[in-house]
């Protein structure tokens, strides 16, 4: 996370001496390095490898040279499921940020003594296995569950309805586990924002509304950036809680590339799809970059 | 970087830790289903013949077979199905097992035995069967249920659980239709095809791993699960009723087999030989009611519990049941048919 945050803040700031990196420069890298190199650009590389092969009957890696899976994986169906997948991701970072950006800049703003216990208020249902969290939505949400007995005494509905398995129930369970990656970075940009500017704002005739829109919005914007990524790109291939909530009926990309690894003895096809989403990824980061440079 | 250095030392120690272990030879690695032997069983093994048991859980038996195929994890037990048994037996990756060292194997039911996937069980003993049924929340379901074409139905609509298995529901639809379950060819399944379309969207929930709890908590009033998920419902609840689908169901033999790289041969046909002892098979029924083969452990289970007929089909039932035969590579065709259903 750190790298990440680190490298969405940009160019170093002026006057900064470029140096070659000395011997311990890389001493002290070199566990970083290792740890790319064994969880990331290996497994990539394998995953690549893996989707230009082919598969016996029970599921083995045969190493002949094949373009079947892509030529599969191209199909209208996969890439339906890939879009209402990057829908859900977008509706869900678009509703961590409208929840996640008032909080951050609550627990920003608020007295220091109070920002570390705020804080920890934010992560302490973290501290539970996620599996867990979910089974306790899936008794809150169902029929004869908490929230529906609730407003059946309460007597706002009549009959209870059916909130779980359902679009709502996946969403729900999506901003719910990712609601702290968007919290954490807005307030770490919250609290390095410089009250003086803020103030200079008004004194300059701007309206709260004009205050945030164009001075603490834009001082704040590494973190949303952050936030919004840390949030939308691992929403694009959760399937746990969209199959546990959401009942399975609207299959997602993570899900179908799961299945394509074990059910379907397919790894190949599997990996090819998975090739395809990093693709993806690659392309939005690729593209939230280029939109920054530009705007720098 | 704190957090990185700790996590390459604990990676290290651990790969330190797995190589001094191998080193050992009282050891078991067990690689298993989840939920289906119980932990009291594994410590009480454990106790008897001071083996250090390891075990490892799989959630389907292909999960199973892609780790076994990479080579991952010495394993000394697997859980296969039969199906899966078929293809392991075919691909000579199994171990054949001593029958000497296994005199409990008596225990077991002929019928359960000497089966089209293993002749002469030279390489697996039966561990529990089962079955795939219906089963209906009658308070909530009035109209009679006597088979897979009662249950899809408009009216059911957004009350279903299914088991979230293409290869079951396919099955489901070719017994529909009058084919075996095993004839999974492209043109059965472009047959079936127009089936599934209207199956499919009548379906709220699919769950492989806990269908009951949709049933439980009344989001659905009707399912098609596993017979030992439905045993549990009837004794939870009086309103559940279990439902041998009339157009004939799956029969599900799950084996213990030993594979060719196991270390502890030994101590695996110990451990078979100890599964299939009465009381202990009698104690995996109580947690997990299955259809039990083994016929010295009914004898110690109780009316109530040989009564259940989502755990004991009645014998005329067990005729129209039909056992799964490997379809290899089909299985990525059938998996894309009901993803490609579902999408829609």
């Amino acid at each position: 996370m750190s790298g990440f945050l680190g490298s969405s803040s940009g160019v170093p700031p002026k006057g900064t001496h470029h140096r070659d990196p000395g011997l311990w420069a890389w001493i002290f890298l070199s566990p970083l390095i290792l740890w790319l190199l064994l969880f990331v650009i290996a497994p990539t590389a394998m995953l690549t490898l893996v989707s230009f092969a082919e598969r016996d009957s029970l599921g083995r890696i045969l190493w002949n040279f094949s373009l079947q899976n892509y030529a599969r994986a191209f199909d209208w169906v996969w890439l339906k499921i890939l879009l209402d997948s990057l829908f859900y991701a977008f509706l869900t970072t678009v509703i961590c940020l409208a929840l996640g950006y008032p909080a951050a800049y609550f627990i920003g703003r608020a007295p220091e003594r109070w920002r570390g216990f705020l804080l920890m208020l934010v992560m302490v249902p973290f501290w539970t296995s996620f599996l867990i969290r979910t089974y306790a939505w899936i008794s809150i949400l169902s029929k004869e569950g908490l929230l529906n007995s609730l407003l059946i005494s309460a007597g706002i509905f009549s009959e209870p309805v059916s909130l779980l398995y359902s679009p709502f129930a996946i969403v729900l369970g999506l901003v719910y586990n990712f609601l702290p990656f968007m919290i954490l970075p807005i307030y770490t940009s919250v609290e390095k924002l410089d009250n003086a500017m803020v103030e200079a704002a008004y004194d300059l005739g701007a309206g709260p509304l004009r205050a945030f829109s164009q001075v603490i919005i834009p001082l704040t914007r590494p973190g949303i950036a952050a936030g919004a990524m840390l949030v939308f790109v691992p929403s694009i291939a959760m399937f746990a809680i969209t199959t546990l909530m959401g009942g399975g009926t609207n299959p997602t990309i993570g899900e179908v590339i799961f299945k394509q690894f074990t059910a379907g003895r397919n790894q190949p096809f599997g990996a090819a799809l998975g090739t395809i989403l990093l693709f993806v990824f690659i392309l939005a980061l690729w593209l939230a970059r280029s939109q920054r440079e530009r705007e720098d | 970087m704190k957090k990185t250095m700790r996590l390459l030392f604990t990676l290290t120690a651990l790969a330190l830790g797995s190589s001094a272990s191998a080193a050992a030879t009282k050891n078991l690695n067990i690689y298993c289903w989840s939920e289906y032997i119980p932990q009291p069983i594994i410590d009480q093994f454990a106790k008897e013949t001071g083996v250090k048991v390891t075990v490892e859980n799989y959630a389907s038996n292909e999960e199973m077979l892609s780790k076994l195929a990479a080579g991952g994890g010495e394993y000394d037990i697997i859980q296969p199905s039969e199906y899966v048994v078929e293809a392991l037996v075919k691909e000579k990756v199994l171990h054949p097992i001593n029958h000497s060292k296994i005199p409990n194997l008596k225990n077991i039911e002929p019928q359960f035995l000497n089966m089209a996937f293993d002749p002469g069980n030279k390489f697996s003993v039966p561990f529990m069967a089962g079955t795939v049924g219906i089963i209906v929340n009658t308070d909530l379901v009035k109209d009679e249920i006597k088979g897979f074409s009662d249950v899809f139905k408009p009216a059911n609509k957004g009350k279903i659980v299914v088991l979230d298995d293409a290869r079951e529901i396919v099955s489901w639809a070719l017994l529909s239709n009058g084919l075996n379950v095993n004839q999974v060819t492209e043109k059965n399944l472009n047959k079936i095809k127009p089936v599934l379309e209207q199956w499919l969207p009548l379906v709220k929930v699919y769950d492989s791993d806990s269908p009951k709890t949709a049933l439980l908590n009344g989001d659905v009033s009707l399912g098609v699960v596993w017979g030992g998920e439905g045993a549990i419902l009837l004794n939870k609840n009086k309103k559940f009723r279990w439902v041998i689908p009339s157009e004939g169901t799956h029969l599900f033999i799950d084996s213990l087999a030993i594979p060719k790289t196991a270390k502890n041969v030994d101590n695996a046909e110990a451990f078979m030989n100890f599964i299939l002892r009465p009381e202990i098979s009698k104690q995996i029924s109580e947690e997990f009611p299955y259809l039990n083969p083994n016929l010295a452990a009914r004898e110690l289970m109780t009316k109530k519990q040989l009564e259940n007929p989502a755990s004991f089909p009645s014998d005329e039932e067990m005729k129209k049941m039909q056992i799964f035969k490997d379809i290899g590579t089909r299985g990525s065709d059938v998996e894309e048919l009901i993803t490609t259903l579902k999408a829609q």
